[in-house]
């Protein structure tokens, strides 16, 4: 089976308007997601894994090297490719029923069945704001919303930036659950950021932990654990303590950029 | 707990003392009182001798009466339903100090017409002679506001509709707007009504040259801020759509139309009162319909009741239309943030 993401020697380089100069947001990056992994992408804010996600999704060219998509190079976006964003992306004019709507009606181009929509406001624990504008929900409801209207069109890869970030530890953990149960449902590609140490042990087959200025792959962890995991269990913190140990490592080696 | 907002205001705002309460509720008795007054002025009080004297070139009906008579009934319901609903109370109370204004100048103005003639015919008819003029002359009137309204909305859906096109274009597609803008930018600043003496030689069709001299005036405002309303748009809007698979025109028509609807709006209500003005000033200089049109005629036969008559006619109507564009409005834009 191929891979169903695969980045070659892949570089990003940023214009930057206010200084007329250029900026590298990643060098050389190279990784191979088979389809149906779930993979998260660890490290420092800067290190360029939003710009690896906006590549996958098709909003952002490679300058060298390339992504590919089942064996095809991306060219632009696709219902297949699915993407959580990092900021706040509800349409403000639609409702959270009519965001859903929205997603489902572009994907396939025919509306939805209202019970499929309730079915996946009943997942975000939102079917008593459905009829609510984004200005009315909570942060972390405007999160919840977002992650499951790009999960209700069911992308064959689905790309995740930090999608609870904004949410309490206990939602955070139920929603975790949710996802891992979608996934082993579906078996679909899921490439997911997060700060969260515990989150990406706790969620991934693979944890590709990089460096910043600029994004490299630092090192790329198997986590050997069988699903589902137990939160507690003893190789599950001597993980968490080898990747906390790189990670600092991970730092020192960039102490000189970092004031 | 299960609170009405007005219980939640009453809970949370500062206490009104007795005094305060029997205050506001002799407030809300005052517009009756005061309606009731002013009928009492205008049936008891003598008139002005001169027209007392003459009443059939001064005739005074009981149009006046019965119109503030019926006020005067309607409000001493809302009273007595105040009693009994506090929403009622609530929203009498607040309407109570502009009902007694508006009592208070129409009061005066009958007794410095009517009654003491400070103000004299046939400059200032009393408000009995207006309505009655209204009353009489309501065929034409009513003909006359059919032809300004058809021409108004010919004018601006016209200019609306082309406003949108090249607003939503020129903001959407960086060619377009190489072309739309320095045309907005020399067109703009013109006010539309500049055109009438062009448009009363060249246009072959009087009301042809007045809608498309009102739909000028709609165009540049309209287009303005659709084009403000496109360009400003965050543009993690289209891509969020984007990776949903919409594309081209799914972005303008999902995305880019309904995201820019607040800027829109300020342009449809600018617009509708550039197309106002512009339907009075060709009313009044060439179309021989509308109330622009009757006002002149009236004035020409000095009929000065008439043209008040016209005046707030032209009022009610644009004060109508004006409602239904907001109404629109609010229903269109419920998803913004309310603003206090
Ligand atoms: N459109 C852009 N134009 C110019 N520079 C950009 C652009 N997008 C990102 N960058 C730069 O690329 C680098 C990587 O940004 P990116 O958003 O991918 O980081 P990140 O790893 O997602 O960080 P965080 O964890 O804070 O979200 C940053 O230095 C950023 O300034
Ligand atoms: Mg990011």
């Amino acid at each position: 089976m191929s891979a169903s993401v695969e980045i070659k020697s892949l570089s990003k380089v940023f214009a930057r308007q206010e200084t007329n100069g250029t900026l590298q947001a990643l060098d050389n990056i190279n990784l191979s997601v088979p389809a149906g992994e779930f993979i998260t992408l660890l490290g420092a804010s800067g290190c360029g894994k939003s710009t690896l996600l906006r590549i996958i999704a098709g909003l952002e060219v490679p300058t060298f090297g390339e992504a590919l998509f089942n064996g095809e190079g991306i060219r632009g976006t696709d219902s297949k490719r699915g993407l959580v964003f990092q900021e706040h992306t509800l349409f403000n004019w639609l409702t959270v029923r009519g965001n859903i709507e929205f997603a489902l009606k572009s994907a396939r181009r025919h509306a939805a069945k209202k019970s499929e929509v309730d079915s996946w406001l009943e997942l975000a624990g939102l079917s008593e704001f459905a009829n609510n504008f984004p200005h009315q929900l909570s942060g972390g409801m405007r999160q919840r919303a977002a992650l499951v209207r790009a999960l209700s069109v069911s992308p064959e890869v689905l790309l995740l930036d930090e999608p609870l970030g904004a949410l309490d530890s206990f939602t955070r953990m139920s929603l975790q659950d949710e996802l891992m149960r979608l996934w082993q449902e579906r078996r679909n590609t899921m490439i997911m950021v997060t700060h969260d140490i515990d989150e990406a042990i706790y969620l991934s087959q693979r944890i590709v932990v990089m460096s910043p200025r600029p994004g490299r792959i630092a090192k790329v962890l198997e986590v050997p654990m069988s699903y589902p995991r137990n939160r507690a269990a003893d190789d599950y913190t001597a993980l968490r303590t080898q990747i906390l140990k790189f990670m600092d490592f991970a730092r020192d080696e960039q102490e000189e950029y970092i004031i | 707990m299960n609170l009405t907002v007005r219980e939640l205001r009453k809970l949370e705002g500062a206490p009104k003392t007795k005094f305060q309460r029997s205050l506001d509720r002799g407030l809300t008795a005052l517009p009756f009182a005061l309606a009731t007054l002013l009928v009492a002025i205008y049936k008891l009080a003598p008139n002005f001798p001169k027209y007392a004297k003459n009443p059939i070139a001064y005739p005074v009906t009981n149009v006046y009466a019965s119109f503030i008579g019926i006020a005067a009934v309607a409000l001493l319901a809302f009273f007595v339903l105040s009693f009994f609903s506090a929403k009622a109370y609530e929203s009498l109370l607040f309407k109570a100090p502009l009902y007694c204004a508006i009592f208070l100048v129409l009061g005066a103005y009958d007794i410095a017409t009517l009654k003491t003639g400070i103000l004299p015919l046939p400059y200032f008819p009393w408000v009995d002679r207006v309505l009655v003029a209204i009353i009489e002359d309501r065929k034409m009137l009513l003909d006359c506001i059919a032809h300004s309204l058809v021409l108004l909305f010919a004018g601006y859906i016209t200019g609306t509709l082309a406003g949108l096109a090249t607003g939503i274009c020129a903001g959407w597609s960086a060619r377009v707007r190489y072309w739309v803008m320095p045309l907005m930018k020399v067109l703009g600043p013109i006010p539309s009504t500049t055109w009438i003496s062009i448009i009363l030689i060249v246009a072959s069709s009087l009301f042809g040259g007045s809608v498309f001299m009102i739909a000028l005036g709609v165009w540049y405002p309209v287009s303005m801020s659709a084009f403000n309303g496109v360009s400003n748009i965050d543009k993690i809007n289209f891509e969020v759509a984007r990776t949903f698979g919409v594309k081209n025109a799914g972005l303008v028509f999902k995305v880019a139309i309904p995201a820019a609807m607040p800027s829109i709006f300020n342009g449809l209500t600018q617009g509708m009162s550039i197309a106002c003005t512009a339907l009075m000033v060709a009313e009044m200089l060439g179309v021989e319909s509308g109330l622009g049109w009757y006002i002149n005629w009236q004035r020409g036969w000095a009929e000065f009741a008439k043209m008040y008559a016209a005046v707030i006619i032209i009022c009610l109507t644009f004060t109508g239309v004006n409602v239904v564009l907001n109404l629109a409005k609010k229903r269109a834009l419920r998803w913004q943030e309310a603003k206090q």
